[in-house]
């Protein structure tokens, strides 16, 4: 009794844990031996172990600067975006009406497409010719020349931000949603005895107790964002100036065949996000206590 | 609750049980895909040695069942179709290699993976009789240090295109034969108001940009590579120049062509937005179908323009079939790959897919059949063809292209001038180590 | 903001921002129906929004099995189903597997192996995908939809047990002690008591890995090369022919593509947000 009540946890993990050993910790092993390895498959006679070369070449060569910039941007847009749009539909979404269960499932679908499929759509909202956005700004009159959405650097920084936002928005908004619902009432109506308004109300009860979503939201949203990959490739190709780490690492390991530095790449983004992961941790993650 | 979960585990086991909880679901594949062909054969000890292959093919290349099915009497092989985007068939030919197998038998190999595949050893040297080789010039574009790596098995090279309506409306009459010609044919037609950016190139960061880059330079200025294999400075900027002045000087290409992928531009074409392109055969075909073109009655091919020295270059980006060298049945392979080559096959893929033969034999049989439009002048754009390699494609050419297709789109979005594009062209391509 | 005052202002407000929230959330799922009933022959720059000759063909292409495409698109269609049944299947028990231990017992590691499962999530597609390519060769595990699916739960069970382990946090222990002064051994406590009353996290938990499952793009890529495996993205994303890419078919199969998980979603909707809350509220 005693042995198998001991064991038993562990034996209610092994699948968990034989699964991630064996395909997520060993892949990553493999890959970090790739890394350092001089892995370019068109020169297969000059591979061999190089150390940490991968990475000096890496750190130095400006390309990855500009991408992990790039990069750094739209997650910081996305997360932007995701909270304050989301937190927006949540509150939308909170106030009981008859259209809320409608309301409530329109605002899940974006989660449902593909990030492919939704590439693809976008392009055609903001391509610069064929796209909708201009041809209704064309309708307008408002412009003589088409605003090129898909080239202009910041221009399509920042839509790929909207597209990979558009896409978590309806995680982040369920989660406040849920979040907001279970605040007892008798809060806000204890506060407001003292006589208060709407804003101060929000800020001073609502925000702090939405602190714990905000894990979740922040985490998942960031991930996300980082791994965009589909979504830039079709609405910008592989240009110099609009590439990311995943895109540049792609590029590496794919295009040009170079697999130490691809893996190598990879690592350097893996060590960036888990950096930013302890930066959320230790600022997000308190326990709210309240009747 | 309780019920709907029961409900739903009985839905699920259900649905589990008819997508066939095997291993090896390749078994419906096979099924699925070609019908007649004999799906069992390769597991059933059969009197005939049964041996089976894998294709890798992108989905313009898919030989029609009756085809396959007569292929695997007559031979006794099993062909299983594996049919994978363009894009994705060498990252995934990539990505297996580095396990040290082959993600098919036989795979496409485009023209531009000859000198990394060559490098890194993928693809196996195949036997071709001179007869052979004789009957598909295009074969030069597989050759690598004189060994064949692929057979051809779709041509395309590129030739020139334009709108009758607009030409008309602009008061020309006769065809551009050099591009200064050209661009005045440009600037009449944008001036009569038919059309407003009447030049259609590739100037996204794509690598379809590189090709036009290719096809200028051979058309307007002259050699693109050298003969020892090196990239010919001079003549890549005076294609910079060119295209510099038709898209920010003349404003004679449409500025939003800088997003456009190369098929856009062509459906531009197609869609009658656009006055004359330079693009792949296969536009033929679209162009006089109504229900992908608006302009099946104005429209018609022509010889890219050249210059004083060369009335018409073209250059040829064909498609083929090679045998990868991880295969593990390579007799097989070699038997599929030369009669996916064949001549009835290459008619068959005609019909089916529209594929333009890559055996000159079969082209000028379809031309006296009368089944290819414009035939003239395709068949004397082909008698036009020189290799932009001569040396062989460089195993770098995916960066070279990548350099290119940068720097050109940097210089049409941005104050950058030609002799700077090359400069950072030149940079790019000198720190890559060969 | 609560619900006291029901003033003209707040109503048009209300109707303002829904119609915000609309255009947002369907607007360019809109404009790719739109894409989808224009003829391939009338999209040009200067077509206007509305196609002024619509058509069903895309979609009558798309759906019917005797025609090329719309074979292999049913096909895609029938295989992601596949995978999402099975992801569900497989993964969710072990989810709750791996919640239980994690939320209730004290073992040595606990917090480590919580650490563990949790950083994973930080690791790209990109980083894994090679090794696991040659893992399946080895073990002849491509174009097997087990295989597949497996691979797929290494990628939603962080977020999945975390969810399960937070609300399996906030059930009393009362429930469990109960039964176990009863005589009841830990892991029958979990099947009976603890699992029908954690159904609102469940199936939460159910409607992220179908949709996580759904999107998947890149695995199904390289380890799903056949058509008897290939899911509906990749599906999608492939309807390029040599002469072009055939934007009609790809936004009808686009829309076709986003039905069976929002299906779903309209179904699970309430138990999404309950089962939401013990993890936003815990964090």
């Amino acid at each position: 009794m005693r042995f198998k009540d001991r064991s038993l946890p562990y034996f209610m993990l092994l699948p968990m844990i034989a699964i991630m050993l064996g395909l997520v910790y060993y892949p990553i092993a493999m890959t970090f031996t790739y890394s350092t390895r001089n892995m370019i498959l068109t020169k297969p006679k000059e591979a061999g172990f190089i150390g940490f070369k991968n990475y000096f070449k890496l750190l130095q060569d400006p390309d990855v600067g500009k991408a992990f910039f790039n990069s750094l941007y739209i997650l910081v847009l996305v997360i932007v975006l995701t909270i304050i749009i989301g937190l927006l539909f949540a509150l939308l979404l909170k106030r009981d009406t008859k259209i809320k269960g409608a309301l409530t499932a329109i605002a899940i679908i974006p989660w449902a497409l593909p990030p492919i499929v939704n590439g693809v759509m976008w392009r055609w909202v903001f391509h610069p010719s064929y796209g909708i956005i201009n041809k209704i700004l064309a309708l307008q009159g408002s412009m003589d020349e088409p605003i090129m959405w898909l080239t202009e650097k910041w221009l399509v920084l920042s839509i790929v931000a909207l597209v990979a936002a558009w896409r978590s928005i309806p995680l982040a908004c369920v989660t406040f949603l849920a979040t907001l619902q279970s605040i007892p009432d008798h809060l806000y109506e204890s506060a407001c005895i003292d006589g208060c308004n709407k804003f101060a109300e929000f800020r001073r009860i609502t925000l702090p107790l939405l602190r714990p979503a905000m894990g979740i939201i922040l985490t998942t949203t960031s991930i996300s964002a980082i791994n965009v990959f589909d979504e830039i490739v079709t609405l910008s190709g592989f240009g110099n100036a609009t590439k990311t780490v995943m895109v540049e690492t792609y590029m590496r390991s794919f295009k040009f065949l170079n697999f130490g530095e691809g893996s190598a790449l990879i690592y350097l983004a893996m060590i960036a996000t888990s950096i930013f992961g302890i930066f959320y941790a230790r600022s997000v993650y308190k326990e709210v206590e309240y009747l | 609750m309780k019920k709907i979960i029961v409900l739903m585990l009985a839905i699920a086991l259900m649905v589990t049980m008819f997508a066939g909880c095997t291993p090896k679901a390749s078994e419906d594949a096979v099924e699925d895909v070609a019908d007649v062909k004999e799906e069992t054969e390769a597991a059933e000890p059969a009197a005939v040695e049964a041996q089976e292959i894998t294709f890798m093919i992108p989905p313009w290349g898919e030989p029609s069942a009756e085809a396959l099915a007569a292929f695997t009497a007559e031979t006794g092989i099993t062909v299983n179709l594996n049919i994978v985007g363009w894009d994705e068939i060498r990252d995934k030919i990539s990505i297996a290699a580095v396990s040290e197998t082959a993600p098919a038998d036989v795979v496409e190999v485009d023209w531009s993976w000859i000198g990394e595949f060559y490098a890194a050893g993928w693809v196996d040297v195949l036997e071709v009789s001179d007869a052979d080789k004789a009957d598909m010039p295009t074969l030069t574009s597989f050759m690598a240090e004189g060994n064949v790596l692929a057979l051809p098995y779709a041509n395309d090279f590129r030739i020139g295109y334009y709108n009758t309506d607009d030409f008309d409306a602009a008061g020309i009459t006769e065809i551009p034969a050099d591009w200064d010609a050209m661009v005045e044919a440009a600037k009449a037609i944008k001036a009569s108001g038919a059309c407003e950016y009447p030049i259609g190139f590739t100037v996204s960061a794509t690598e379809a940009c590189t090709t036009s880059v290719i096809w200028m330079t051979m058309a307007y200025a002259g050699d693109f590579f050298n003969a020892d294999g090196t990239l010919n400075s001079a003549n890549l900027l005076k294609t910079l120049e060119f295209i510099n002045k038709i898209v920010k000087e003349d404003k004679l290409v449409d500025p939003t062509m800088v997003s456009m992928t190369d098929k856009e531009i062509y459906g531009t074409f197609l869609s009658g937005d656009t006055a004359t392109i330079v693009g792949p055969t296969y536009v033929l075909g679209r162009m006089a179908n109504p229900e992908l073109s608006a302009v099946v009655d104005s429209s018609k091919a022509m010889l890219i323009p050249g210059r004083a020295d060369a009335a018409t270059t073209s250059f040829a980006l064909p498609e083929g079939i090679g045998v990868t060298a991880y295969s593990e049945n390579k007799e097989a392979a070699i038997k599929f790959v030369e009669w996916f080559t064949s001549p009835e096959t290459q008619l068959s893929l005609y019909e089916t897919q529209g594929l333009i033969p890559t055996r000159n034999s079969v082209l000028q049989q379809l031309i006296d059949d009368g089944k290819m439009t414009n035939g003239d002048v395709l068949m004397a754009q082909s008698a036009a063809i020189k290799p932009a390699f001569p040396a062989g494609i460089p195993n770098w050419y995916s960066e070279m292209s990548a350099a290119i297709y940068n720097a050109v789109n940097e210089m049409v979005t941005s104050d950058l001038t030609p002799a700077e594009a090359m400069d950072q062209i030149h940079t790019k391509v000198d720190g890559i180590e060969k | 903001m609560r619900n006291s005052k029901k003033g003209t202002l707040s109503i048009t407000l209300y109707i303002l921002f829904v119609i915000l929230f609309l255009l947002f959330t369907l607007g360019p799922i809109a404009w790719s129906f739109s894409l989808s009933i224009t003829p391939a022959s009338d999209l040009s720059p200067e077509s206007p929004i509305l196609p002024e000759n619509p058509t069903g063909e895309n979609f009558k292409e798309l759906l019917s099995s005797k025609n090329q495409q719309g074979g292999i698109f049913l096909k895609g269609l029938r295989n992601s189903l596949i995978a999402g049944l099975l992801s569900i299947l497989i993964g969710i028990p072990i989810a709750i597997l791996t919640a239980y231990p994690l939320a209730r017992m004290k073992f040595k590691g606990r917090q480590l192996v919580k650490n563990l499962l949790l950083i994973t999530m930080v690791i790209p597609v990109f980083a894994t995908i090679i090794p696991l390519f040659r893992i399946f060769t080895l073990f002849n595990l491509i174009d097997n939809m087990v295989g597949l699916v497996i691979i797929y739960v290494t990628s939603f069970l962080p977020l999945s047990v975390w969810l399960i382990t937070s609300y399996f946090e906030t059930l009393p222990r009362e429930l469990e002690e109960a039964a176990i002064v009863d005589g009841c051994g830990r892991f029958m406590v979990l099947l009976k008591i603890i699992i029908p009353v954690s159904y609102p996290v469940i199936f939460a938990a159910t409607l992220i890995v179908f949709l996580t499952t759904w999107n998947q793009y890149l695995i199904p890529l390289i380890l799903a090369p056949s058509y008897a495996t290939k899911p509906i993205a990749v599906v999608v994303s492939e309807f390029v022919t040599k002469t072009s890419i055939n934007y009609g078919l790809m936004n009808a199969g686009g829309i076709l593509a986003v039905i069976p998980p929002a299906i779903l979603a309209v179904v699970f909707r309430k138990f999404l947000v309950k089962g939401m809350v013990s993890g936003a509220t815990k964090g």
